[in-house]
């Protein structure tokens, strides 16, 4: 096997990975959302409540009391 | 957190190269609106000696457009957004506030030795990479330095998630650092030759369809990372802001970007097709081209979308309308792009007007406008003053909306115009047009687009004229605005 | 796994890195070997033509003007045989420009003659009416930078393996001892040119761009094939 093929072979599964890394990631968004894991839309907020002394929405995950409203 | 209440964001450097992108962004336009008057006016290619001539002023004013004004507003915008969205302030490390004041004296030196070489001609003659060997090196410095200033600070922040302007500015760090290292390779033959000739000569490490190659990859995707990927990190930190909305789908902007950086960096040998790369590069480039359409626009409905029930802010607030006719810009330029790059239209459409007409609504309609509305709803909050006049934004905003229609009207004219008479042949089979007919043909449209550049920069002036105004004699603000910035 | 992407800084560097990598590494490492091969028979640029291609950078010609003809009728009518790979072998940095204002050099040596090219370059609109180029008249008093151009050659050839003869060596005595042959060519376009200033220019040992201009325009095309044919 010569080293173009080896290319060719490097590329091909490199895309499909990649691919398959691109919808994995699609579908783990939306499931951690659903399951109330995360919530990626909070994240908007870093934009707007972005004076040094406010506190920081610090990571994706729901705060506790949003988590039982959506376990109910 | 301190406990020091004083504690506040800290916006020298960011003020810094709000002076620049406003300096550099008047000589960059006034030189392009000078050599689009040349094209139509030959005689003005006489006015300062071998120095004025279309030919030596062209890079010149691409490097100082990209170089002076784009990249001054993608660091002003950084230095102000990065440490509020981290929510840590530059004051709060010494050394981070040195990094950044010691990359901004570097790149004022850079930027200043870049008019000069280029203006002598020194120059490694790649398209938007002419700059030579030492003033690469600098260059070099000047972005190590940005990413020590940009990790430090994400080093010390409070705000743990990263939002997705942070995300956008590091890929516009990483993007440029490689493809800048890779094209920019070269030689200097002073030291190979035993100190024959000049020290600031250098010659490229790739030759013909390999230097294409790369210097398209470059070429290409220095749009990408430095004329969309920065511009979209702004957009997604100041169209919210001002208008108060949150982005409407934070889930789309990660997954547009993750496309954009998969799909953008294929797409460069769409400037070589019909050349001698290699026939599937070409298609590659053709196909991913198309594809990109789908990341791009993801990004601009999502700000689109932003606005929904808010339409009422477009009529209201004059900066939204330029952020908001900037994302409508920008998918006009991320359709035609694309449009270009389908093999039977390249064809006809390389090497046109058609090119520079397609970058000219990407550049004045998307890139300016955003920066211009970016440092607007900066000065108010690093100024502490409100808005000089509203009145000017709202002049200038028709000034320069009707000089991009302008622009690229008669370029999409000009060029399809010439793409056609390059081509047409009579009953025999000759061709039907010398060269020059197809070159005096396009007078009117030169002349259109001259007028174009002369409104443009009018707009350009108006806006340095209100931006100054609000450093200097606006009135004060007692305290910080929320979300739209105050205006009188 | 992507969680912590999300919050890593530094892994999502590397991510993003790996991504925007890839293509450069697909499309352009595969075929560098292949594409920097030259067409049989073609000979690299001397000396005088380099110090050309070096005033064809500084005043930046591909502002203007293409080198790469496409494979279209209408193209090859207009300038000749389509451009193949082979024939850049030499070029550092490539030329091909983006933007046809003028018309495509990349086999104009071909069709057009010194005489041409001196009064085109003097005033182009004596040669072509309505010729929107600037005229270039500082190119006959400016001198050409033949150290610079040998340095280059010095260089190509010690690290690329561009075959030149063994007299194109480093140091500055070999430049010295070269230089009569550069001057040689020099003359030989003089001779075809009218401009005084220009001929006692090169009479006293001085080349003006102008000179190493036309010399590298009339490499462009069959005449750096000629050990071939």
């Amino acid at each position: 096997m010569g080293l173009r093929e080896l290319q060719g072979y490097a590329s091909f599964f490199m895309t499909i990975f990649l691919v398959v890394m691109l919808y994995g990631y699609i579908v783990y968004l939306y499931r951690s959302e659903k399951k109330g894991k995360k919530d990626y839309e909070k994240l908007g907020k870093i934009a707007l409540d972005d004076e040094i002394d406010s506190a920081p929405v610090n990571t994706s995950d729901p705060l506790p009391d949003e988590k039982k409203e959506q376990n109910k | 957190m301190q406990s020091n209440a004083a504690l506040e964001y800290d916006y020298t450097v960011a003020k810094l190269y709000t002076y620049t992108a406003i300096v550099f962004g008047f000589v960059g336009m006034l030189i392009g609106t000078l050599i689009a008057a040349q094209l139509a006016w030959p005689e003005l290619n006489y006015l300062f000696g071998e120095y004025g001539t279309f030919s030596r002023l062209r890079p010149l004013h691409t490097n100082v457009v990209i170089y002076g004004f784009t990249v001054s507003g993608v660091f002003a915008t950084f230095y102000y957004s990065a440490q509020r969205v981290l929510k840590v302030s530059m004051a709060e490390s010494k050394f981070v506030n040195g990094v950044a004041k010691l990359q901004f004296v570097l790149y004022f030196i850079a930027a200043a030795s870049m008019v000069i070489t280029e203006l002598m001609g020194i120059t490694q003659n790649k398209e938007y990479a002419q700059m030579e060997w030492p003033l690469d090196l600098l260059i070099v410095v000047i972005w190590v330095l940005w990413g020590v200033a940009m990790f430090g600070l994400i080093g010390i922040r409070r705000e743990k998630a990263l939002y997705i302007s942070m995300w956008y500015f590091i890929a516009c760090f990483l993007g440029v650092a490689m493809l800048y290292l890779f094209n920019n390779m070269a030689v200097p033959t002073y030291f190979t030759s035993g100190g024959v000739g000049s020290i600031m000569h250098s010659v490229s490490m790739y030759s013909g369809t390999n230097d294409a190659l790369v210097q398209w990859w470059w070429g290409h995707n220095a749009v990408a990372f430095v004329f969309t990927v920065p511009i979209v990190a702004m957009i997604y930190y100041f169209l919210p802001k001002e208008s108060g909305q949150a982005v409407y789908s934070y889930k789309l902007s990660l997954l547009s970007f993750w496309g954009l950086m998969f799909v953008y960096l294929w797409a460069g040998s769409h400037h070589l097709l019909w050349s001698t790369v290699p026939d599937w590069m070409q298609t590659m480039g053709s196909i991913f081209s198309v594809v990109l359409i789908l990341p791009s626009w993801g990004s601009a409905i999502n700000m689109l979308l932003t606005m929904k029930g808010e339409w009422n802010q477009l009529t209201e607030n004059p900066l939204i309308k330029f952020m908001v006719l900037a994302s409508t810009f920008y998918m006009l330029s991320t359709l035609e792009g694309p449009i270009q790059a389908i093999k039977s239209v390249n064809a006809i459409a390389h090497f046109t007007d058609w090119i520079p007409g397609h970058v000219h609504d990407g550049v004045l309609g998307w890139v300016a406008f955003m920066i211009m509305a970016g440092l607007f709803h900066m000065a108010p909050r690093m100024f502490k003053r409100e808005i000089y006049s509203k009145k000017l934004i709202e002049a200038q905003f028709w000034l320069q909306t009707t000089a991009v229609v302008l622009y690229f009207t008669s370029m999409w004219i000009a060029g399809i115009t010439q793409g056609m008479m390059w081509r047409a042949v009579d009953e025999y089979g000759n061709l039907m047009y010398s060269f020059i007919d197809t070159v005096t043909v396009l007078h009117p449209y030169y002349a259109i687009r001259a007028l174009a550049g002369i409104l443009y920069l009018t707009g350009f002036v108006m806006f340095a004229y209100n931006m100054v105004k609000t450093m200097t004699s606006s009135r004060e603000l007692s305290e910080e605005p929320q979300f739209r910035s105050p205006m009188a | 796994m992507f969680h912590w992407l999300e919050k890593n800084p530094f892994f999502f560097a590397v991510g993003v890195f790996l991504v925007i990598a890839f293509a450069g590494l697909i499309e352009i490492l595969p075929n560098f070997a292949e594409a920097s091969r030259p067409v049989a028979g073609l000979r690299p640029y001397t000396v005088l033509e380099l110090a050309g291609k070096e005033v064809y950078k500084k005043d930046n010609c591909i502002a203007c003007h293409s080198q790469l003809i496409r494979p279209f009728k209408a193209e090859t009518d207009r300038y000749g045989q389509y451009s193949l790979s082979g024939e850049y072998a030499y070029d550092r940095p490539f030329l091909w420009g983006s933007k046809r204002t003028g018309p495509d050099l990349h086999r104009v040596g071909n069709y057009r003659t010194t005489d041409w090219h001196e009064n085109h370059m003097w005033e182009p609109t004596s040669v072509v009416p309505g010729s929107i180029m600037p005229a270039y008249k500082h190119m006959f008093t400016n001198k050409a930078d033949i150290a610079t151009a040998y340095a280059e050659a010095v260089t190509v050839k010690n690290l690329f393996n561009t075959p030149y003869g063994d007299d194109i060596k480093a140091g500055k005595e070999a430049f010295e001892s070269y230089k009569p042959k550069i001057l040689a060519e020099a003359k030989k376009i003089a001779a075809e040119m009218k401009n005084q200033d220009v001929k006692d220019a090169v009479a006293k040992g001085e080349i003006p761009e102008i000179v190493a201009l036309i010399a590298y325009l009339n490499s462009l095309g069959d005449s750096r094939y000629a050990a071939a044919k």
